[in-house]
């Protein structure tokens, strides 16, 4: 059907709005219209004014990339299918149901109001017309069918990540129910659903009402629902007399339903269709891997007050959907710890709305964030992070909770509330320049052991520097690896030296544990280390320190290229400078340490290498971006687990266990060669399968016999 | 209301060290310099009392007898919210002892005159567990050593405190004030002095005095006001253990053999 050669006028092809309606319902209509509009936007201002309440954001930038990165992932639904496809693809359908409606209705608006009256422009008929129709219909389609999927997502399916109940709060605690978030929740999915399927009932009516105008009937298939509606509605028994009051009434509720909409927007939930956008475009590219610097001549550091957040922050707070995905993610959670990232989030939104959404800004007291009242965020929930980022790597509308939270601590570092045995860490760290409390001079200790000098790269140039770490350097279990990896450098060649008692801590958990003044201690004292020697590269086997000098020293004047051991071992296999001679045929799995997947994607080397060796990987579910943190991240290494409750780790080994026949768990960080072996013992699965560093099965595959001498160390 | 804290900048021992060229202390490379870990707890102490009692405003000062490299300790005190620091020191109290240490100390009491004057009971280098006392000597002052637990009231006219005694025992005691105390560990959980904090305080004054400023004579002070000197300082031979055989006479006789050779008489 077309209007090609047609006998009729195309503009008779229209719809003729307000048709047959009294002037005083015009002007009624109107009147609401304008009401709604301007609750939407004092809404929005009352918004904007709140999160301009927080301090301005030096780390968003507006440009192109980071522009187009946002809508990129608002178009293709990137973010949301992750994880949750089913959801994802619903909420796709949703939110292009919605744009195209939305689109429709501002044409119709636009002519109507705009071009017609303003300039007598018309173009709303024809085959414009049809061709709009059509594509309304799809549109809804889309809308209802995907909010449909969402009640029985809701309502049935039920995913434990939709469960709002709180690890962080007691059940009798005054903001542990959140009944008032799934009234919310069903109350936003009915109007959508309402205003959806009144549309059709709307349009059938309407076709019943003037069936006997072709204009209206012969184009009734541009509007498929619409027809499938008219003629549902005669089976009833409407006739055009009953459709007109129905279609009156149909329209009164369509159109009030779709004014309270827009009217409620910037108060409810809704709002996330701007606060999602604007934070997806406003991400940041490192958002846990380089921690923010404090500014020059800052005295007072960390947020304790809903004011220090920046307004992007503020923004982000508005922006979750309680989609639950990093609750899902979360280690600490998952184990029974009193923390979730999305509780972290809802508290602070919670007292922002309370103390931030008024003319005037509410004395501190009431800002304060730390705490136990409504909305604020104890310091055990603080603690429990593990600055894993699985939270903010999940998230679909790029909330970043891992700033939010080590400045949170930042604060309670300089309150001194922290467990007494991370404050003697601390302070051993800053006396001794290594966790362990061991004599800097012994640092470069476990080199002894080798059959050949390690250069000391202070003393002479060296092409690749070797920044071990505390753990590789100290413990003694991890001593074996880092001999191991000076024997493979050795083998191949390489010119390699360390910085002996150059070397300190690289400060990587010190920042996330929240002491950025020992973090920035130890960065310079690095960074001079590092500055003053002759190398040209870095590399490293500890993900910790990579992701430190990597991302964070550049912030303080320290420019290195770094490698992580697994890349650098590749590419002199790939070179030739290695070869394998030996394939190892186990069957493994590998665990991807935060530092070196989500933190800086270095997903394939180590994959590549475990092929190269001739290993059979088979992956655990939780791999890759959503690998499961050991357990030792953000300082948590050096505060004992409660007793009596399972550690990361150990749920982690439950999962590798699953594995039919695994022989080894790869793992290729320090931090998780402790935490494994000790786990692996703990939940009583050794004997079944080993943990093993990469390293050390590469030194068998590549039969680097040197003689292996004892550490003296 | 007033509280004088005495400071110690104690030092703890690399792994492997060196005994100094004259043999009478240790090579200073070695020393890792930290506060004495009893003076964390004195100066909390003093901090609870000036915080719980917001309403009395309480200065909480800080002194250390010792050359500028114990500058360091006092910064971490001002970090943790000592209002002042003071520091006396020249050259002629090289070679203080513990007494000539607290005639300092006490002197600069008297100018100061605190309500409490509180110290470790003992340094975790030296450990003479005098210093404090003996400035209650020199003040006159009621004194306590080794107060577990205390009760104040700032601008009260007297304290209330509990001692711990050898075999479990506890001891109340209510002293008038002003009052010298000597605090011991587990008092109080100390607070943490964060770096950032600790670089703050760098720009706080540290007021420095010499000697002659606090009434002191040059023969007051160092080697020559001091009753102990040290003579040497050694890492004690290893001892061996022998369990002697035989009968009483016989053991008897192999006890006085060994007691001859190691007197050489
Ligand atoms: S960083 Fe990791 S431990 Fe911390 S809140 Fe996020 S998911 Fe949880
Ligand atoms: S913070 Fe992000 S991932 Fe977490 S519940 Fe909110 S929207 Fe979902």
């Amino acid at each position: 059907m077309s209007l090609d050669g047609g006998m009729m006028d195309p503009h008779a092809f229209t719809r003729i709005l307000f048709q047959d309606f009294p002037s005083w319902e015009v002007s009624f209509f109107y009147l609401v219209g304008f009401a709604a509009i301007g609750s939407f936007i004092y809404g929005v201002y009352r918004e904007v004014r709140k999160y301009l309440r927080g301090v301005p954001d030096a780390r968003v930038i507006w440009d192109y990339a980071h522009i187009k990165q946002g809508i990129v992932a608002i178009a293709t639904h990137r973010t949301l299918v992750r994880r949750d496809p089913y959801a994802g693809m619903a909420h796709r359908a949703i939110f292009y149901g919605f744009g195209v409606l939305f689109m429709g209705t501002s044409i119709i608006t636009l002519e109507y109001d705009i071009t017609s009256k303003l300039f007598g422009i018309h173009y709303w008929y024809g085959d414009f017309y049809l061709w709009f129709k059509l594509a309304m219909n799809i549109a809804g389609v889309s809308l209802v069918g995907g909010l449909i999927y969402m009640m029985v997502r809701r309502g049935w399916i039920k995913p434990p990540k939709l469960d709002y109940a709180r690890p962080d709060r007691a059940p009798d605690a005054p903001d542990y129910d959140r009944s008032n978030y799934r009234i919310e929740d069903w109350l936003f999915l009915w109007i959508l659903v309402i205003i959806g399927v009144s549309g059709f009932v709307l349009s059938g009516a309407r076709m019943i009402w003037l069936a006997d105008r072709p204009e209206v009937w012969d184009i009734r298939w541009w509007s498929p629902v619409g027809a499938f509606f008219a003629y549902g509605l005669r089976a009833l028994g409407l006739d055009a007399e009953g459709a007109v009051i129905l279609r009156q009434l149909i329209w009164w509720s369509h159109g009030a339903l779709a004014l309270t909409l827009i009217s409620l927007i910037p108060y409810t939930k809704a709002k996330h269709i701007f606060t999602a956008i604007i934070s997806l475009v406003v991400r940041d590219p490192l958002p846990a891997q380089r921690l923010p610097k404090v500014p020059e001549g800052q005295e007072q550091i960390g947020y304790r007050f809903l004011t220090d957040m920046s307004w992007k922050q503020l923004l982000h707070l508005d922006a979750c959907t309680k989609c639950g995905r990093c609750h899902e993610a979360c280690p600490a959670r998952t184990t029974g710890g009193p923390l979730s990232p999305r509780d972290v989030i809802l508290s602070l939104r919670e007292l922002a709305n309370s103390a931030l959404q008024y003319s005037a800004v509410p004395e501190q007291s009431k800002l304060a964030m730390h705490g136990t009242g409504v909305g604020q965020v104890s310091s055990e929930t603080l603690w429990a992070c593990r600055t894993c980022m699985a939270c903010v790597e999940i998230c679909p509308v790029a909330v970043e909770h891992v700033p939010i939270i080590v400045q949170m601590r930042r604060a309670l570092v300089e309150e001194g509330d922290m467990d007494p045995l991370l404050q003697k860490t601390l302070q051993t760290i800053h006396k001794s320049g290594n966790s362990f409390g061991e004599s800097r001079r012994k640092r470069g200790g476990w080199a002894k052991g080798l059959p050949f000098p390690v250069k000391d790269a202070r003393k002479e140039p060296v092409d690749v520097l070797w920044f071990v770490g505390d753990y590789a350097s100290f413990d003694p279990r991890n001593q074996k690896v880092s001999q191991a990896f000076a024997r493979l450098m050795h083998a191949a060649g390489i010119d390699f030296g360390i910085l002996y008692d150059g070397e300190s801590n690289a400060g990587n958990d010190i920042r996330r544990v929240g002491e950025e003044g020992l973090y920035e201690h130890l960065a310079e004292s690095n960074i001079s280390a590092m500055q003053s020697a002759d190398f040209n590269r870095v590399v490293t086997t500890d993900p910790h320190s990579f992701n430190t000098i990597k991302n964070e020293y550049p912030d303080f004047g320290g420019q290195f290229e770094i490698e992580h051991y697994t890349s650098f071992v590749m590419k002199l296999i790939e070179e030739g400078r290695l070869t394998v001679k030996k394939q190892l045929g186990h069957r493994v799995t590998f665990h991807d340490p935060c530092h070196l997947g989500r933190f800086n994607k270095g997903y394939d080397a180590p994959r590549k290498l475990l092929e190269a060796i001739g290993c059979e990987l088979v992956e655990m579910k939780r791999c890759k971006d959503n690998s499961f943190c050991c357990g030792a991240g953000g300082g948590r290494i050096w505060v004992p687990d409660p007793v009596g409750t399972e550690k990361p780790a150990q749920n982690r080994m439950r999962e590798a266990a699953s594995i039919e026949g695994l022989e080894v768990y790869v793992v290729s960080c320090p931090k998780d060669l402790t935490m494994f072996e000790d786990a692996l013992k703990t939940t009583g699965y050794e004997g079944k399968f080993v943990v093993r560093e990469l390293l050390e099965m590469l030194e068998e595959a590549l039969e680097i016999n040197l003689v292996e001498a004892e550490v003296t160390a | 209301m007033k509280i004088l804290i005495a400071i110690k900048q104690a030092i703890a021992l690399d792994e492997d060290f060196e005994i100094r060229a004259d043999g009478r202390d240790i090579e200073e490379d070695f020393f890792l310099p930290d506060l004495n870990e009893w003076d964390e707890y004195s100066l909390e102490e003093a901090m609870l009392i000036k915080e719980r009692h917001a309403d009395t405003p309480v200065e909480v000062v800080c002194v250390t007898i010792a050359p500028d490299s114990a500058d360091e300790a006092l910064r971490k005190c001002l970090a943790k919210g000592a209002d002042r620091a003071i520091r006396v020191w020249d050259e002629s109290m090289e070679g203080s002892d513990p007494v000539a240490i607290a005639r300092a100390l006490a002197a600069v009491a008297k100018k100061e005159a605190p309500d409490l004057f509180f110290a470790g009971v003992q340094s975790s280098d030296h450990a003479h567990g005098a210093t404090g006392i003996a400035v209650a000597g020199f003040l006159g002052w009621a004194h306590s050593a080794v107060v577990a637990r205390l009760d104040y009231t700032p601008g009260a006219k007297e304290v209330v405190l509990k001692r711990e005694l050898e075999g479990g025992l506890s001891q109340e005691l209510r002293l008038p004030c002003p009052a010298v105390l000597t605090i011991q560990l587990g008092i109080n959980k100390p607070r943490y002095a964060s770096l950032r904090g600790m670089k703050l305080a760098a720009a706080k004054p540290i007021e420095t005095l010499a000697p002659g400023d606090i009434g002191l004579a040059t023969n007051d002070c160092g080697e020559s006001g001091s009753l102990a000197r040290v003579r040497r300082m050694y890492v004690p031979e290893k001892q061996r253990a022998q369990i002697l055989a035989g009968d009483v006479a016989a053991q008897a006789k192999a006890l006085a053999a060994i007691i001859r050779e190691a007197t050489g008489s």
